[in-house]
């Protein structure tokens, strides 16, 4: 019950460090100084441990153990080696404070070793984790079977002792540190939430085997301990009987020959006697010598003479067997002694004779009856058995006929049956005992009995009994079963662990390495190669793996070379999608670029005529790279030049577009889009933004300067936007630059952005170079300012020049009500604005007809029902000699130009009035076109000077 | 736009002068269905026409089919910015223009 402080002592300290090195501020200590800690925490539990025991033969009995063990399991192979040392030092030194001493050396060593061990067992078999408890519970055992055996082996000289102590100590100290390093074990795995069983679906192969290995190697242990223990058991009976026989008949050796001795010493003196003087009388010489009976026997066997008359002459010694062996053997040598044993003529009489041969013919023959025999023994028989021992507590006691002890001392003439032997049916019928008999011997002065073992032999009518007590003849049996047992404990668990680091070096270490290379190989590492060469199965495995990266690696390359191939396919149709027909011979220029950062990109400009008049133009960014990008942006692209050339307005343009877009969207693109639409008579600007950057907008006197107004939301972004018009005129000389997030965006190596500063600063220190070269200048300084970094998005950038050449475009404006009255003031007006021109007669008729049947054809039937306006803007481009009539009304929507033309093949009888005034314009003009606007009828006419 | 009518028994000639548009049309209408009487032979002098438009072709046209039912009608002495308006509507086939 004492061992049980030190116990949950170390279970407590255990748990506490746990806590600490868990969920303290200790937990951020250095490795090495935690280690020493932990170290000297356990040495202290361990030396506690030490001193707080059982006293138990002169030593203690204590878990001294179980502190570097729980140490080095669970905590760390220095920590372990630390409390260890300090153990094993106390110990070694606690003996001059009352420590046991002849444990001494063994229990130091095997503190020491207990914190090697742990510490070696975490590192080499766990993997410098904490074992499971039933591990940690093997390893306390088989630590305190070393244990002992080390007592053992120090303890040689009195192994009788140290084999008591080890059999006493053996149970508590390997109940208690196992438990100690078990308890503590469960504790954390408790408390860390572990199962403390592991779950079977996650046991790695090392574990499988672990346990599969330990089983084997139990049972294999189990076998051959029982195999022991049987062998041992019955060398064991062996050698007791051995050591009894030897003992017994040793005394029976020594009894036979003195009593042989005597006798024929006695026939050689009667025969002496009896040789110088055949007349001695017989009777006197036995009473002389203290024998029984003398007999004279002839050559023949017939008794010649003897000290029993019954027999002269009328016995023949040949007769009987007794008898006749005298006969027999004394025709071959001098004398002969003869067992005691029953007499030939009376077989119920005891005798024991001697005979030696007479000098003529003849022998004489001398006998003992049994009192003289035993009279004669019996001192001798006590001086023997006196000085016999068997084994060291054991006995040789000699019984006469009636199993009285014959003994000088107290027990002299007491039966057997007095000290616990009761006889046996062998030892009552006079035979030698067959097997080894037990009993409970009594000593008759201490009143203590113990389990004996005897055998018993009669010899010479004595009853000779060997006995040992069973603790000592079986002591040589169970102390080299307890060592072999221990012995076998130790190598077992060391061929685990040799079996267990063999499999693992050989096996589960390669698995590893190539599990390890294959998830480098998954991740998507195709460069390295698995290079576990010890044996043929595992090359032949790493040469397996290197071949298939190997052709996955070439499939990549050519699957990525098609891709690449593809790819600039795909660049160079969305390429050829962007117009490069960059107008500059009008009265507005037109420039961009596109520079995709992968091979194709979301970017895009756009520029087309919807009309004479009128000019698109736009960037774009879809969102997201490569060809899904390219895609959305041909799609993107296309929508909004059909809904453009569709004469919408164009925030209008970019309402249906954004739905259009947002329709089958599943990948979730966007687009953000700045679109303009440019009236090139006026210079009006109808512009949207989707969420893009604000173009840069220069005055022709002016800098650049960004045009920020608020953007409506991406295109394809979420449906039931509407987007809202923005306008701004723009005056000869005046430049609009689109461009993308690529620009501002661009990113060098420092990860600093070009940014829209330092855009605005190059745009005005170039603000009057020519597009075509601002644009690549541009391009060189983004390029410049990036370096190394690759492009990260694509880059595009439109420049508008609103640029009317040399002089630019006249233009005039003229609002006339829509009356036929006001017929004369229109024509005026264009007559006078033609005639500046110097505009030839002829033509100036043509086009004051056509002027005419437009207006008439306006002042009819545009204001039904009320008066209203029409408004003509002429315009004159000098560089290109071309005039433009915009004619726009807010009246009824009419498209003049659908009607059909009149046939003018017709007689004119055939003829119809009507339908001539658009004609008439229709053969006049170079173009004509008409859109409906805000509520207004535009026809613009174009005629070519 | 000024209009001289000058009569010779069956033949009528009417002078036009300036420009037969939108607004002068109807008044060369008015002139060629009243005043013509029974004249079988109508001459158009429009030396001094200078531009003409669809009203005004409306007007010749209709003179041309009256004229064509009873008599003859022809166009003379035509500016040649007329003629392209004429060449233009195809009107230069239907009239007669010497």
């Amino acid at each position: 019950m004492r061992l049980i402080v030190p116990i949950v002592l170390n279970c407590f300290l255990v748990f506490a460090v746990y806590i600490l090195d868990k969920y303290t501020p200790a937990k951020k200590l250095p490795y090495m100084a935690k280690q020493t800690i932990i170290g000297l925490l356990f040495g202290g539990v361990s030396a506690f441990a030490s001193s707080y025991g059982v006293e138990w033969l002169g030593t203690t009995v204590n878990v001294r153990d179980a502190a570097p063990l729980s140490a080095g399991l669970i905590f760390g192979a220095p920590a372990g080696i630390i409390s260890g040392l300090i153990g094993g030092l106390y110990r070694w030194f606690s003996v001059y404070w009352g420590g046991g001493m002849y444990t001494r050396l063994a229990c130091s060593i095997a503190t020491i070793l207990a914190g090697l061990m742990a510490a070696g067992l975490r590192k080499l078999m766990f993997d410098n984790k904490k074992p499971t408890w039933s591990y940690g519970v093997c390893i306390a055992v088989v630590c305190e079977v070393i244990h002992m055996i080390l007592i053992f082996l120090t303890n040689m000289d009195n192994s009788s002792q140290a084999f008591e102590f080890v059999k006493g100590a053996t149970g508590p100290m390997m109940l208690g540190n196992s438990v100690a390093v078990g308890v503590s074990i469960i504790l954390i795995s408790l408390f860390s939430h572990e199962y403390f069983f592991r779950k079977k679906t996650s046991e790695g192969i090392a574990h499988t085997f672990q346990r599969r290995l330990l089983s084997c190697i139990v049972i294999a242990y189990l076998i051959t301990s029982t195999f022991t223990l049987i062998l041992q058991n019955g060398m064991a009976q062996i050698e007791t009987q051995e050591v009894f026989t030897v003992a017994i008949n040793d005394v029976e050796a020594t009894v036979r020959e003195k009593s042989n001795r005597q006798l024929l010493e006695i026939a050689e003196q009667v025969k002496q006697e009896y040789e110088e003087d055949p007349t001695v009388s017989l009777s006197g010489l036995a009473e002389k010598y203290g024998i029984k009976e003398i007999n004279v026997v002839a050559p023949d066997g017939i008794i010649t003479n003897s000290t029993e008359a019954d027999v002269i002459n009328s016995y023949d010694m040949n007769s009987k067997a007794q008898s006749k062996e005298f006969v027999d053997v004394l025709e071959v040598q001098d004398s002969f002694v003869q067992e005691y044993s029953p007499r030939g003529k009376d077989e119920s009489v005891w005798r024991k004779y001697a005979a030696v041969n007479l000098t003529d013919a003849g022998f004489i023959q001398v006998g003992y009856d049994a009192e003289q025999f035993h009279q004669m023994l019996n001192e001798f028989v006590i001086d023997v058995t006196k000085s016999r021992h068997v084994g060291t507590n054991g006995f040789v006691a000699v019984l006469d006929e009636q199993l009285c002890m014959v003994i000088d001392d107290a027990y002299a003439g007491k039966h057997i049956s007095s000290i616990g032997i009761i006889p046996p049916e062998e030892m009552a019928q006079g035979r030698t005992a067959t097997a080894l008999y037990h009993a409970d011997v009594v000593d008759g002065i201490s009143n203590l009995s113990a389990e004996y073992m005897y055998v018993f032999k009669f010899v010479e009518g004595y009853c000779l009994i060997a006995a040992m007590p069973v603790a000592e003849a079986m002591f040589m049996r169970d102390a080299s079963m307890l060592t072999s047992i221990f012995m076998q404990v130790i190598i077992f668990a060391t061929l685990f662990v040799f079996i267990y680091l063999l499999i693992k070096r050989v096996i589960i270490n390669n698995l590893k390495k190539i599990n390890d290379t294959l998830a480098q190989i998954t991740e998507g590492d195709l460069s390295v190669t698995v290079n576990v060469r010890s044996n043929v199965e595992f090359a032949s495995l790493s040469d397996d793996i290197n071949s298939t990266v190997a052709t996955l690696k070439r499939y990549i390359a050519e699957a990525a070379a098609r891709i690449d191939k593809e790819l600039e396919y795909a660049k160079q149709i969305q390429l050829s999608a962007l117009p490069t027909n960059f107008p500059d011979n009008e009265n507005y220029g037109i420039y961009a670029q596109m520079i995709a950062a992968k091979e194709v990109g979301g970017d895009f400009y756009d520029f087309y005529k919807l009309s004479d008049t009128t000019v698109a133009f736009l960037a774009a960014d879809v969102s997201g790279k490569g060809i899904p990008a390219a895609m959305f942006m041909m799609t993107a692209k296309t929508i909004i030049k059909d809904l453009a050339e569709s004469g919408m307005a164009v925030n209008d343009i970019f309402t249906k577009a954004n739905e259009k877009l947002c329709e089958n969207n599943e990948s979730g693109m966007f687009v953000t889009a700045w679109m303009g639409i440019l009236d090139l008579t006026t210079g009006n600007v109808q512009f949207a933004n989707a969420g893009h950057n604000p173009p840069l907008l220069k005055r022709a006197d002016g800098t650049f300067e960004y045009l920020k107004t608020r953007a409506g939301f991406v295109l394809a972004g979420m449906e039931g936007i509407c987007y809202r018009a923005g306008e701004i005129v723009l005056h000869p000389g005046d430049r609009l630059f689109l461009y993308t997030d690529g620009v501002p965006e661009a990113t060098n190596t420092e990860n600093v952005l070009y940014g829209e500063d330092r855009l605005l600063t190059f745009m005005n220190q170039n603000a009057s170079m020519q597009a075509t070269q601002l644009l690549p200048a541009l391009k060189c300084n983004i390029d410049e300012f990036v370096g190394e970094a690759p492009q990260f998005d694509d880059i595009t950038m439109l420049m508008l020049d609103y640029q009317p050449k040399k002089g630019g475009e006249r233009m005039t404006n003229k609002v006339f009500p829509a009356k036929t009255e006001a017929l004369t003031d229109v024509l005026g007006f264009v007559e006078q604005m033609l005639e500046s021109l110097e505009c030839p007669i002829k033509i100036q008729t043509a086009l004051c007809v056509a002027i005419e049947e437009v207006f008439v054809n306006v002042a009819h039937y545009a204001y039904p029902e009320g008066e209203g306006d029409m408004a003509l803007c002429i315009g004159y481009d000098e560089d290109c000699r071309r005039i433009t009539f915009r004619m726009s009304d807010k009246g009824v929507a009419f498209n003049p130009l659908e009607k059909p033309d009149p046939d003018i093949t017709l007689s004119a009888e055939e003829r119809e009035i009507g339908g001539l005034g658009i004609f008439i314009a229709k053969q006049t003009m170079d173009s004509l076109s008409y859109a409906y606007e805000n509520g207004e009828n535009i026809l613009t006419m174009m005629k070519n000077l | 736009m000024t209009i001289e009518i000058k009569k010779n028994q069956k033949e009528t000639i009417i002078e036009i002068i300036g420009r037969l548009d939108t607004i002068t049309a109807p008044a060369l209408d008015k002139t060629i269905n009243e005043d013509l009487g029974d004249t079988q032979n109508l001459i158009l002098d429009v030396k001094g026409m200078e531009y003409i438009s669809s009203a005004g072709l409306r007007v010749l046209l209709g003179a041309q089919k009256k004229m064509q039912k009873s008599g003859s009608m022809k166009v003379i002495n035509v500016r040649e910015e007329v003629m392209e308006v004429f060449e233009m509507t195809g009107f230069a086939d239907i009239l007669v223009i010497e």
